[in-house]
């Protein structure tokens, strides 16, 4: 999922740091001190989720995990990921530092966006249908994030339809076991420690 | 959920508040490098060809990913498609650094940069440069000769010392070239494979940041609020 250095042009590259220098102050201003290792624990998990291989086929997938970060954190999404991002791209060099803030917007915009359409769902009713909704999360926001990425190789001149088939079938299986995995996530959150998803504060 | 226990129960034990340390547990534990998809592309002389491979980090190669091979202005210089493992060859003709880069599509981007001091000897000047170059090494060649049997006849063959270059017939330095060649691609590939792996020690050291950066900011916000700020 991350965009490497020199595939896209550069209004898509500037424009996406522009987004995401507002989103990270976006996030910044919503995010109280208490959930500053709320954020810090996303963030780690998410540096080290890309490195977490799951082999299918002839190829292997990794785990994105955008998805429960958005739902845990909102607007904090967004540095809380920017910072794994960078590091990620320092370290091993997934992406690259002048598509740092194009990868940001791709991962943390559905993070958001599936907080604000599925986090109210999760805070209130059984465990069990704010299971099923974090599983939604975690496919949505990956889903949305394929759509991104499409739609940002379109901007640089790729046809977006079969871009957007490819990504998004390449990671049809990252889906399922995302879906699966935000799902038992948000159920044990509910059950150990529902207040994570209880604050509305800063929603 | 509830009908895929075991995988549901993995799943939860991963998914749980300690995501991090889990991971963490899980990465250090197996101290197996991880490959990500990242794109690798390497490019090298061999005799009077460039070879290069594109891939995935994640172990597959690019199949038919079309390189466009440039010079740093961006004039084109040539094309070359991959074949079934990744491979392609091209022939230089000019002199200066060149650039290969091929779309592999999804935002994959292999590029990759040869020196001009890296192309294959001999064949990389052009025009009256080549011609020039040629007449030299073949006088050198000669005079290498002369010195090393003394005069007498060619003996090709029997080398006794000095360079390498300005003894052997050319048929045998093309061989030995092409030998080297084949020698060094396996190590070549190895210390390609080596740049790619990813320590554990690199693991913990993101995580310290990300640790850091966040006790900082937290050690920031904590700060304000005590001092009476928002």
């Amino acid at each position: 999922m991350h965009i490497v250095d020199g595939a896209l042009s550069n209004p898509v590259v500037i424009g996406g740091a522009v987004v995401a220098l507002g989103g990270i102050a976006m996030g910044l201003k919503r995010l109280p001190v208490e959930r500053i290792p709320a954020a810090g624990v996303l963030s780690a998990s998410f540096f080290i989720a890309s490195l977490i291989h799951v082999p299918i086929g002839p190829s292997s997938v990794h785990l994105i995990l955008n998805g429960m970060a958005g739902l845990v954190l909102g607007w904090a999404a967004f540095p809380a990921l920017f910072v794994a991002l960078l590091l990620q791209a320092v370290f091993f060099g997934f992406g690259g530092l002048t598509v740092l803030g194009v990868n940001t917007v791709l991962i943390a915009a559905p993070a958001v966006a599936v907080h604000f359409l599925c986090a109210p769902v999760i805070r209130k009713g059984p465990a069990r249908r704010a299971a099923v909704w974090g599983g939604v999360a975690g496919a949505a926001s990956l889903a949305m994030t394929g759509v991104l990425v499409a739609f940002a190789l379109a901007l640089t001149g790729d046809a977006f339809v079969p871009a957007a088939k490819l990504v998004l079938v390449a990671h049809a299986p990252v889906m399922v076991i995302e879906a699966l995995l935000t799902g038992a996530a948000v159920m044990l959150t509910r059950q150990v420690k529902p207040e994570l998803f209880m604050k509305e504060a800063w929603g | 959920m509830t009908a895929i226990p075991i995988k549901t129960r993995r799943a939860i034990g991963l998914a749980s508040m300690r995501l991090c340390l889990c991971a963490f547990g899980l990465v250090a534990g197996l101290a197996m490098p991880a490959a990500a998809h990242k794109v690798i592309a390497s490019v090298y002389a061999s005799g009077a060809t460039i070879e290069g491979e594109i891939g995935f980090s994640s172990g597959d190669m690019a199949r038919g990913a079309e390189v466009i091979i440039t010079d740093d202005e961006g004039a084109v210089l040539g094309r070359a498609i991959t074949d079934e493992e990744g491979f392609f060859t091209f022939r230089p003709v000019a002199a200066v650094g060149h650039v290969f880069r091929a779309d592999l599509g999804a935002g994959h981007v292999a590029q990759v940069r040869l020196e001009a001091d890296e192309l294959p000897r001999g064949l990389t000047d052009t025009s009256a440069e080549a011609v020039r170059y040629d007449g030299a090494q073949a006088q050198a060649q000669a005079a290498g000769a002369g010195l090393a049997w003394s005069g007498g006849g060619s003996a090709p063959g029997d080398v006794v010392g000095g360079g390498v270059g300005a003894v052997m017939p050319v048929e045998a330095q093309e061989a030995l070239a092409q030998m080297l060649q084949d020698e060094l691609r396996p190590l070549r590939r190895e210390v390609m494979a080596l740049k790619e792996t990813r320590r554990v020690q690199d693991v913990l050291g993101g995580l310290g940041y990300i640790a850091g950066l966040f006790g900082l900011g937290f050690y920031i916000a904590a700060r304000r609020k005590l001092d009476g700020g928002p």
